[in-house]
């Protein structure tokens, strides 16, 4: 029996802090996680989990999660999370974008 | 005090320390308006538009953004950094009251929405004294933010010239993606700001330049004024 494998790439976002606002911070984390994205192979998924993090808003959603969605596309799944401003940040970022997030 | 929406002008005229006539005045030169229920009813006021007025750190920050009034150090935050210093301890104080524990990201996501805005928007191009007040009373619950910076109309002119008053800038700053900060395509912070007061009990009071705007908790509708003073950048003003 085959058993499918998918590969996740897994981003813990509260290894970038647990309060995520600003743009700066945002823009810094993006960039220094380069070369861990560079190992996502071409078949593998990249989910970003929220879990632990206390204050997250869309200046820091915009310059970490916007450009996760334009290189992954379908393949970025955002782990769904009870925080109101995870929830409140995905929901301006995606009327802004005019795209919708893979929040599984 | 039980907070309620809104309180009869014999009721505000007392939290206030004015006369009746006096806000019948104010109702009339656009100073403070009421709600009425009716055309031709009686005179309500928001409880928030009485908490502004009679706010101490509002006023202290009103001082500072409109005439330069000089303000305790304790709240003046030169730079980004100490900004978000101050906002994690606010965080860490709204987290542990049971009144804001299920709350605080949302409060503290749109502080620093606003705050971040004016270090963003003026980063290197301060016109007066750089940085913001940054002042928070937690037992009246309220927060109070103010820059000396450029302001809404400046900030968006530079990507929509067309723009002309503090009051269009302000109503487009808080309905329309657009960014101040070209080439970026992206400008979301106060349409969130104004989707979080929305869909909680939050209350915004904001002006810029001659511009005021109130935001009730519930409401997504936007009450955009002309105020006789001048906000050389920014204020807010929230209660929770």
């Amino acid at each position: 029996m085959h058993l499918l494998r998918i590969k996740f790439m897994i981003i813990e976002l509260r290894k970038f802090g647990t309060t995520l606002i600003s743009r700066q911070t945002g823009k810094e984390a993006f960039l220094a996680f380069q070369p861990a994205l560079e190992k996502v192979k071409k078949d593998e998924l990249v989910e970003v989990d929220f879990d632990g993090v206390l204050t997250f808003s869309p200046s820091w959603g915009d310059e970490f999660l916007t450009p996760l969605l334009e290189r992954y596309g379908e393949k970025l799944i955002l782990k769904r999370s009870e925080n109101p401003s995870v929830n409140a940040t995905i929901e301006i970022l995606e009327e802004s974008l005019g795209k919708k997030f893979n929040v599984e | 005090m039980k907070k309620r929406k809104l309180i009869p002008i014999g009721e505000a005229a007392k939290l206030l320390g004015v006369t009746i006539t006096t806000l019948r005045r104010w109702d009339e030169s656009g100073r403070m308006t009421p709600v009425r229920k009716s055309p031709k009813g009686n005179r309500y006021y928001h409880w928030g538009d009485i908490e502004f007025l009679t706010s101490e750190l509002s006023k202290m920050a009103r001082g500072w953004a409109v005439s330069k009034k000089s303000f305790p150090e304790e709240y003046y935050c030169r730079f980004s950094d100490i900004f978000q210093a101050r906002l994690i301890q606010l965080e860490t104080l709204l987290a542990r009251e049971d009144s804001t524990k299920n709350i605080f990201s949302l409060i503290i996501s749109i502080v620093g929405e606003i705050g971040n805005n004016s270090f963003d928007h003026n980063l290197g191009q301060w016109p007066d004294t750089p940085g913001i007040f940054f002042g928070y009373d937690l037992v009246k619950k309220q927060i109070v933010l103010a820059d000396q910076g450029l302001g809404i109309l400046e900030t968006l002119k530079r990507v929509r010239p067309s723009l002309k008053s503090h009051d269009s800038a302000v109503k487009v700053a808080f309905t329309e993606i657009l960014s101040g900060r070209a080439p970026e395509s992206r400008g979301n912070g106060l349409k969130y700001v104004r989707k979080v007061v929305a869909g909680s009990n939050i209350n915004l009071f904001f002006q810029s330049g001659n511009a005021k705007l109130w935001l009730y908790g519930g409401s997504s509708e936007l009450a955009i004024k002309k105020s006789r003073d001048n906000v050389k950048g920014c204020l807010a003003f929230i209660t929770y």
